[in-house]
């Protein structure tokens, strides 16, 4: 059934050697990486949590926002990304990994969050709080926020691949089911998770935006890493009849469109802060603005926001695939900044100190997640091959 | 509904337009309205509307003779109806940039049949929220020296641009013009056919002049084409910008519940659920009542009611925020004035914004509800309700008891608190039924491209397929 509905030219697996040589290397780097961590571990406590802390955020916020993705291809009922749809799916795949990766954080409550330590009974704003800002409830939360995210990623997951053999318009049906409550749920609980693993760092500071400024930021290393798989298969010789200019076009005008929510979401929050200028909201930001932290903003501002958009704007650049290549990965890049800058000032409040563990715990848990997204495109097809969409998608122009 | 499921490319891409209707059909149907007579109900509708804008003249006229004393607001209430009005029309007019220039960047079909009348009502929910502001200037003929930074003598005085009053004139102007420009660039095409199917020399002329010469030829199509595309580009940040302006009216303060980050989209997403619920109120009224079911059909209504769902959760969610972060935060004026919210002198309203805004519009997780028109009716006007009462709910409870006890009061509003708001209802339903009588409710030209690119045409319809 499958099989027949390949393009003449082109495949839809990958050559088994090919996998196994990117499989071989993504475990070697899971193997350095992870025991490079343990021995920081055991050298650094604190910096290692931190630094496994931005790792982590990152690597959730990405499947969060492949989720997040997949959901609103099934609930829009969109033709044009059929094809690029199962590498969403096989970056979802991997959400339930963080019933594992999550655990070097719930080991690194003390380190991590002032909530825990005994003094926060003492504090007046603190001890306000410590009914939610608890151990006990923190991991509970995590684990039913990871459970939640899990369920939907593996049913929307295994609906996809059935249709592979069947065919049937019954699963996109079903898949549309489960995407409008999953959408719910996971702003839901993302934005809890935001508030629980990366708010509460500053357990004195709030920012109702925070849940979106979570998703929003997750969204972009979500469409920036997917553009950077995309074109990375196109240039080992796949996709390329499926994944056209314009669908590649299409890709690029999401980067777009995200980078400018993020900016938007990201610029409220500040300016609504600094305009009321009220201490117990400003300290957050003027945290960030010690020493080398400073530079920071700017590179925010102008990397996560003015480059891209005024780069990505014109139609042209959004169909060059260099182009677009360079931004999946400064993207990638500054979401990661954009979590750094969130998180690290809390234990270095000086200025900047960059580690080795911060490209070590990155490199580990990005491996992890390589993994299992890699092993979903062992023997199976690249491309949902059962869509009843997939010719319209094949077909398709940008106008 | 039963064929749909014979073929699956027709549940995959339902048919825009139903009714087996061809490119003339679509013509006539539409230019019917406009050339025919009124129906009766229009002049019921008209017999209500006018008499209601008259009141707000009055009202208005009123207020400016007397002194905006005549209206409830007090200290410490001193934003009262009048910019829970301002934020509720122009709130009312997100649909229409929205389904113009976001639905079509992100290629909806469907908005084609929507996008004209919700465009007028735009336009119309903009004239409808400009009065409050202005004329709660007290003075409006000198509005224009407080507002924009024109140099006067008279006046000693220089506008203050740190203030996000300001930056609405600027936002609602620029979204009232670009709006403007974009519906009536949408509007050439078909003012053209009118021109070309008048019968009358004195339609001939109006209809010639509006059109601007419109030939239809392959040049001036792509023209139209990219001028079209590049409205769509300038108003989709216009859809958020205004709104988010709007909310920072009320966010840059430091007043609890109305200083928090989260209210720029959440204000966003409210006008657009406001908005929605507007086209669906009015157009489910005049689709029963010019006969449009061809061209309206299930579908469109349905994905509205999904939107109005979509965003009507954005709004609880943002509720939920708020609610959960004022404890969160452990300052006890931010948790005392959720409570006070919700437990308050004003619970009443709250509840009923609760009960509009997040209960109301949970039916539409039910497809029955989707696909029913008396259900999406009420519930679209639930919906109108509820949000009214959101910003009520943020601008009085958040004024009426101060950080002093001394300070606490309460707002009721007079007979012409009511009479304006009353009135703008007015205003705005007589410019929506002369837009109904006067213009092509249904964008024909667009309506038509969908016609032609219906991927598997029902019932006989030349299907020339999606041949690019």
């Amino acid at each position: 059934m499958a099989h027949h509905r390949e393009h003449a030219s082109e495949t839809y697996f990958l050559q088994a050697e090919a996998w196994s040589a990117v499989r071989n290397s993504l475990a070697l780097i899971a193997l350095v990486s992870w025991l490079a961590l343990a021995a920081g571990y055991a050298l650094d406590r604190q910096q290692f949590h931190f630094s496994y802390l931005v790792a982590f955020a990152f690597f959730a916020s990405v499947s969060l926002g492949a989720l997040f993705f997949v959901m609103l291809q099934h609930l829009t009922g969109s033709a044009w990304s059929v094809t690029v749809r199962r590498l969403m799916e096989n970056m979802m795949r991997a959400v339930p990994l963080a019933f594992l990766l999550v655990l070097p954080v719930f080991l690194g409550v003390h380190s991590l969050y002032e909530w825990s330590h005994a003094e926060a009974a003492k504090d007046p704003v603190l001890s306000a709080k410590l009914g939610y800002l608890n151990e006990k409830w923190f991991m509970l939360r995590g684990l039913i926020a990871i459970a939640l995210w899990s369920l939907f990623a593996l049913r929307l997951y295994a609906i996809s691949r059935r249709q592979d053999d069947s065919g049937s318009i019954e699963h996109t049906r079903a898949a549309a089911k489960w995407s409008a409550p999953g959408t719910v749920v996971l702003f839901l609980t993302a934005s809890m998770a935001a508030f629980d693993w990366i708010m509460s760092l500053e357990p004195h500071w709030f920012s109702t935006m925070y849940g979106v400024y979570f998703l929003a930021g997750g969204a972009v290393g979500f469409m920036a890493v997917l553009i950077a798989v995309v074109l990375g298969l196109r240039s080992a010789g796949y996709l390329t009849q499926s994944v056209r200019e314009e669908h590649y076009h299409d890709l690029g005008k999401w980067l777009f469109a995200l980078t400018t929510f993020w900016a938007y979401v990201t610029f409220s929050q500040y300016m609504l802060i600094w305009y009321g200028n009220l201490p117990e909201e400003t300290f957050w930001f003027h945290k960030r603005l010690q020493g080398s932290w400073a530079a920071f903003g700017p590179i925010l501002v102008i990397g996560h926001f003015l480059l891209p958009f005024f780069t990505l704007l014109p139609r042209a650049n959004k169909r060059n695939i260099k182009l677009l290549g360079f931004f999946a990965g400064w993207m990638t890049l500054m979401h990661f900044c954009d979590l750094y800058w969130q998180i690290m000032p809390v234990l270095h409040t000086k200025g900047v100190a960059l580690h080795w563990m911060d490209a070590a715990a990155w490199l580990a848990v990005g491996s992890a997640y390589g993994l299992v997204f890699w092993q979903g495109l062992k023997e199976k097809p690249l491309v949902p091959v059962g869509d009843p969409r997939l010719e319209q998608c094949l077909a398709f122009h940008n106008v | 509904m039963a064929d749909l499921a014979i073929d699956p490319r027709m549940e995959l891409n339902p048919p825009l337009v139903q009714g087996g209707m061809t490119y003339s059909d679509v013509t006539d149907k539409i230019s019917s309205i406009v050339e025919g007579k009124a129906p009766k109900q229009w002049w019921i509708a008209m017999a209500v509307a006018v008499p209601l804008a008259l009141l707000l003249f009055a009202c208005l006229g009123y207020l400016v003779t007397t002194g905006i004393g005549v209206w409830g607001n007090n200290s410490p209430v001193g934003w009262g109806w009048d910019i829970t009005n301002f934020v509720w029309w122009i709130g009312i007019g997100h649909a229409g940039t929205l389904i113009s220039a976001i639905l079509f960047l992100f290629r909806q079909k469907w908005r084609t049949s929507i996008n004209r009348a919700a465009e007028a009502m735009t336009l119309f929910a903009v004239a409808c929220a400009a009065i409050y502001p202005l004329f709660h200037t007290g003075r409006p003929w000198r509005a224009a020296y407080w507002l924009f930074p024109l140099p006067n003598e008279l006046l000693h005085m220089w506008q203050n641009f740190r203030s996000p009053l300001m930056w609405d004139v600027f936002a609602v102007s620029t979204y009232g013009t670009v709006s403007a420009l974009f519906w009536y660039v949408g509007l050439i095409p078909d003012l053209a056919t009118l021109r070309d199917r008048s019968t009358t020399p004195i339609r001939k002329t109006i209809y010639g002049l509006l059109s601007l010469g419109w030939r239809g030829s392959a040049t001036q199509w792509r023209h139209y084409e990219l001028a079209y595309l590049l409205l769509a580009g300038l108003s989709t940040p216009l859809v958020l910008s205004v709104h988010s302006i709007v909310s920072f009216d009320f966010a840059t303060s430091l007043l609890p519940g109305w200083h928090t980050t989260i209210f720029p989209p959440y204000f966003v997403a409210g006008a657009v659920f406001s908005g929605f619920a507007m086209v669906v109120t009015l157009m489910t009224l005049a689709r029963w009542i010019y006969g449009l079911e061809n061209l309206i059909t299930m579908k469109h209504l349905e994905n509205m009611c999904k939107v109005m769902l979509a965003t009507g959760m954005i709004v609880g969610f943002a509720y939920g925020t708020e609610f959960f972060i004022a404890w969160y935060s452990a300052n006890q004026y931010e948790r005392f004035i959720f409570l006070n919210r919700a437990f308050g002198p004003y619970w009443w309203a709250y509840w009923s914004m609760i009960a509009c805004n997040v209960i109301a519009p949970q039916f539409f997780w039910f497809k029955k509800f989707r696909t029913s028109i008396p259900a999406m009716f009420i519930l679209s006007i639930f919906i109108n309700i509820g949000m009214w009462f959101e910003r009520f709910v943020i601008i009085a409870t958040s004024l009426h008891r101060d950080f002093l006890p001394s300070s606490w009061g309460y707002f009721s509003p007079t007979w012409v608190d009511i009479g304006t708001y009353l009135g703008t209802f007015g205003l705005f339903l007589t410019l929506f039924l002369l837009f109904l009588r006067f213009l092509p409710a249904i964008a024909i030209s667009e309506v038509k491209g969908v016609l032609h690119q219906q991927v598997s045409a029902p019932h006989g319809v030349p299907a020339h397929g999606g041949s690019h």
